[in-house]
């Protein structure tokens, strides 16, 4: 398996390490014993369906939602200190900003609440999308205003960048842009990015780290490139309508008998028979299958998990 | 102004000059951010205060001119509070300034920043929920502050010298509320209760109607029933059938009584009889000689009026506290 993912065990290393951690609202639990880390410097896709918790994570990790249970470290740093503030910036799906400020009123909260702030960045990134410093927010268009949000998140100099859907409410020339602008600055930062989307083809060109939460849990955690190889898609003769026995030394994630042929997403746990045709599946494939079949045991790439102890389970 | 130039400076940076002016340079970070966003109530409450100060002094100038070319306090001066437009418009701007901070600046003051999600903007900067809450708080409480000790410092002024002049008495809640400590306090206890209700419901208007609703309840028909609560009623026992002596003619009067002479008290109305052959017949049977007054004496305003105080910042206290450990405990 790629060992890419995994930094030396200091816990600076890690963006982001979750031990345990839960939180319970009064309709019940919307992220229950997740324990995952997120390696500095990835840019990470948070995946998951409408409800999967995805944004309670990114709400826990900016001390939006307070935990139930467990806990969540941030470059080592629990997340409830207040040190912790300056290295995370967050980009909600909405992207509040105060409409009756101008532009330059924004980027000047910006300096005044952020002590590392990095005016000249903040600056270029909104001239480059020609948006007026003395234009009022409120009557910025959605792309122009996903821009300067972005040189508010940008302009903080994090560390880590989260981001929850930032490019749902654009249309496609902008999403473009802002993708590029993203990609952009954080490999020049080294920032690490964690961004939720519901556009799988948008993870597969932007996300090099994936972490896969379905009804509160954690499916899959790891680095894309290790992931996806890891799935096997097998078709075969089924016997007598069902599926053959010889899948049972393999991890099924997701299968399907059609007449006399079986098709099945697995994780080989050996040798496959020679009889059995198969593909290496696309990374869309390997997170629909996940998202199908919330019981499907859950995949870690080495260096992702954690157990409760804290210590690495390989 | 080009935008090239405005994007160019450095909002951070001392020492450049910027488009805002050095005025505003004096307020850096969280301050001036709620003093930025908040600006138009700020400017509006200063303003009407500002402009109800500047009418008050006006208007008791006029007062002691008229005073004076009339030789008061030697010669009658006539009844120059009687139809005073000024002190009508005035009284009815201090009436209502409680209802303005409340439903304008307390009930939105947290529950607009929930509600277009601007509270997630700023707590997700490097300034925690508490440090930004507290300069919220900060900023309403002030301009509760310094609205109510100018107006009440200045309304006093213009009422305690001419009280005999003025037609409402001490204990009316146009005077005892706005004068003294009660007027910043009662600002305090209302502002807190708006921010309070607006916390809880998180949306703008149904906040505002809620605090609406609230300082109308309170101020109408609550407090009147507090006020008269707050001091301890005197009682003055006088024989039947003569006046009352003058140096009562000011205070307070809040129940009358009819007593016997071994001090046993019967209501007013007891020997209210169709006839004065039964009505005599009644005092004769209940023994009455006395009649009784039961009072407040205006000597006894200024405690009452550190008491409401007393009551008001506690509650203000109690509220705020609630506020801070229910906004720190939920999402915002």
């Amino acid at each position: 398996m790629a060992d890419t993912s995994t930094p030396n065990a200091t816990s600076g290393n890690w963006a982001l390490e979750a031990r345990g951690l839960g939180k319970r609202y009064r309709r019940g639990w919307a992220l229950r014993d997740c324990s995952f880390r997120i390696p500095a410097g990835r840019i990470c896709g948070l995946v998951g369906p409408n409800g999967a918790g995805k944004s309670t994570l990114l709400g826990l990790a900016t001390r939006q939602v307070q935990p139930t249970t467990g806990e969540l470290r941030v470059f080592g740093v629990p997340v409830d200190d207040p040190a912790v503030l300056p290295q995370v910036a967050f980009l909600g799906q909405d992207k509040p900003l105060f409409k009756r400020f101008t532009v330059a009123e924004t980027l000047r909260m910006g300096a005044e609440l952020n002590p590392g702030w990095d005016a000249a960045a903040a600056e270029r990134i909104v001239r480059a999308g020609n948006v007026p410093g003395d234009a009022k927010v409120g009557t910025l268009s959605g792309g122009q205003r996903t821009r300067v949000a972005f040189a508010l998140a940008f302009g903080k100099r994090p560390d880590l960048l989260l981001l929850d859907e930032p490019m749902s409410d654009l249309d496609p020339l902008a999403r473009d842009e802002m993708s590029t602008l993203l990609m952009a600055e954080a490999v020049e930062r080294g920032t690490t990015v964690v961004m939720s989307s519901h556009l799988l083809t948008e993870l597969e060109d932007m996300c090099d780290y994936l972490l896969v939460v379905s009804e509160g849990r954690i499916r899959m955690a790891g680095d894309a490139d290790a992931l996806v190889p890891a799935h096997t898609l097998v078709t075969g003769v089924s016997r007598d309508g069902s599926l053959p026995p010889e899948l049972a030394g393999h991890t099924v994630v997701e299968s399907r008998v059609q007449g006399r042929q079986f098709q099945a997403m697995i994780r080989p746990g050996g040798p496959l028979p020679a009889d059995w045709e198969r593909a290496e599946p696309s990374l869309e494939e390997v997170l629909l299958a996940h998202l199908r079949s919330p019981d499907a045991p859950s995949l870690y790439t080495q260096g992702a998990r954690v157990d409760a102890e804290g210590t690495q389970a390989a | 102004m080009s935008s090239t130039t405005t994007l160019t400076e450095k909002p951070g940076e001392p020492g450049k000059p910027s488009e805002l002016g050095s005025g505003r340079r004096l307020l850096r970070g969280l301050p001036w951010l709620v003093v930025r966003q908040h600006r138009i109530a700020l400017a509006c409450v200063l303003g009407l205060t500002l402009f109800t100060a500047l009418w008050i002094a006006y208007e008791r100038h006029e007062l002691v001119q008229l005073l004076d070319a009339r030789g008061w306090p030697e010669k009658d001066p006539g009844r120059p509070m009687e139809n005073n437009r000024g002190y009508e418009y005035i009284t009815n701007v201090i009436n209502s300034l409680p209802l303005i901070l409340a439903v304008f600046v307390g009930a939105p003051l947290i529950a607009g920043d929930q509600e277009s999600g601007t509270a997630q903007l700023v707590t997700t900067q490097s300034v925690t929920r508490r440090q930004w809450l507290i300069t919220k708080l900060g900023l309403a409480y002030g301009l509760a502050l310094i609205s109510g000790l100018a107006l009440s410092a200045l309304f006093t002024w213009w009422w305690k010298p001419h009280r005999s002049l003025f037609l409402s008495e001490w204990i009316d809640g146009v005077i005892f509320d706005n004068t003294g400590p009660v007027l910043p306090a009662f600002l305090l206890f209302l502002t807190a209760a708006g921010v309070t209700i607006g916390a809880l419901v998180r949306r703008m208007l149904p906040a505002m109607v809620g605090t609406f609703l609230f300082t109308s309840v309170t101020t109408v028909f609550v407090w009147d029933e507090i006020r008269v609560r707050l001091g301890s009623p005197h009682m003055f026992t006088y024989p039947k059938d003569t006046e009352l002596p003058a140096r009562f003619h000011d205070v307070h009067e809040l129940d009358r009584w009819v007593g016997s002479a071994d001090g046993t008290l019967y209501g007013w109305g007891t020997c209210a009889e169709a006839t004065d052959e039964a009505q005599n017949a009644c005092i004769e049977e209940h023994g009455i000689v006395n009649d009784v007054i039961e009072y407040l004496d205006y000597g006894q305003m200024a405690t009452m009026q550190w008491t409401a105080a007393g009551i008001l910042l506690a509650g203000t206290v109690v509220l705020t506290a609630f506020t801070l450990w229910w906004t720190s405990r939920r999402p915002l």
